[in-house]
């Protein structure tokens, strides 16, 4: 109803807007290709750990990445760079849970790389290894899995981890403590 | 560092056993002492079984990560922000063409309004016997209201229409 042909100052005005927009944007392609390079298989396997849902980890990768460019901040170094980037990660996959209010899934390991693993006992016990971690994970809160994801399959320092989950630092030991304690005994290791 | 129950939440020889666990060197080239001292301490086997399946499922998580190429998410990145700018852009124009038919209307009826009388007259010269049989319908207080009421409903509901589907959309 309302379509109506634009002029050609509106198509100039409309063009020097989006072009501003890139120009708006956190980094430069160069910078940011390399910072992607860098980051994106550790941002993917976090979500996808944390959600427990492959798909929608690939969803969330793409937004996490949109919106980190998009944000008007300035990073002190890499560290808060990586940690401002996770942070934006958890946030979207809290509020896509919010929203669908279901419980993570266990996801099934994929079949390993081809090479990754020659053995078929290796095979079945490293994927029998990854199923049982993925179901003791499914029965912890998410921020206990993004907690203990952060502390031990990144290595992130308590710092970090505060910074990257917007709590505290002087609670990350008790909460770590604590979820770390839930997932051992889902595991089986502790009664 | 106790908990307030008094509990062991941490263990001062955790960072040993994370050290030993990154550089592989957890369970075959540690030295006794740390081994004797894990078989003793509940905190450090909870560390050794947790950080020990989540970094090797990190590991696969890594392998199996299948994420598009850095210029691929570049691209998708630069075109979302154009069409965002673009679509807040355009946004003032949408609201200044809903203003503009806004206007218009009222105009159309203020109009009406003034010249519904010349309009009377004109029918009753055109058409006096027509006039004559109506002119009780047509005077009625009431029928100016209504008629611009039922126009406008015909004019402002495709209007309407349009900017929630717009909006949805």
């Amino acid at each position: 109803m309302f379509s109506r042909e634009l002029t050609v100052s509106e198509l100039e005005r409309l063009e020097a807007v989006a072009t501003a927009a890139v120009g708006a944007l956190q980094m430069d392609e160069d910078t940011f290709r390399a910072f992607y390079d860098r980051t994106a298989r550790q941002v993917w396997a976090y979500l996808a750990r944390i959600t427990g849902d492959r798909t929608l980890a690939d969803d969330l990768l793409q937004e996490s990445y949109y919106r980190f460019l998009r944000a008007e901040r300035a990073f002190d170094n890499e560290t808060h760079r990586r940690n401002y980037l996770f942070r934006i990660a958890t946030n979207l996959a809290h509020d896509r849970h919010r929203r669908a209010k279901v419980s993570v899934s266990v996801p099934l390991p994929e079949e390993n790389a081809p090479g990754a693993l020659t053995d078929s006992t290796d095979l079945a016990a490293d994927t029998e290894r990854r199923t049982d971690l993925a179901r003791a994970m499914a029965t912890l809160k998410p921020r206990e899995r993004e907690m203990l994801w952060l502390a031990y399959a990144q290595g992130s320092s308590h710092e970090e981890i505060a910074d990257t989950l917007g709590l505290k630092k002087n609670s990350i030991k008790i909460l770590l403590f604590r979820a770390r304690r839930r997932l051992a005994t889902a595991m089986g290791v502790r009664s | 560092m106790t908990s307030p129950n008094h509990e062991m939440i941490e263990c001062p020889r955790e960072s040993d056993v994370l050290d030993a666990l990154a550089s592989a060197r957890w369970p075959d080239r540690v030295d006794t002492e740390l081994a004797q001292h894990v078989a003793s301490c509940g905190i450090c086997q909870d560390v050794i079984a947790v950080a020990s399946a989540m970094q090797a499922d990190h590991e696969a998580a890594w392998r199996d990560a299948n994420v598009p190429s850095s210029g691929q998410m570049w691209w998708r990145a630069e075109m979302r922000a154009r069409q965002d700018a673009i679509r807040e852009a355009s946004r003032p124009v949408t609201v200044a063409q809903a203003v503009a038919v806004g206007l218009a209307l009222s105009l159309a009826g203020v109009a009406g309004w003034f010249a519904w009388p010349t309009v009377q007259g004109l029918f009753a010269a055109v058409f006096p016997s027509a006039a004559s049989q109506q002119t009780s319908l047509l005077a009625s207080p009431i029928f100016l209201p209504v008629a611009v009421a039922l126009l406008a409903m015909i004019v402002v509901a495709p209007v309407a229409l349009y900017f929630v589907i717009s909006e949805k959309s």
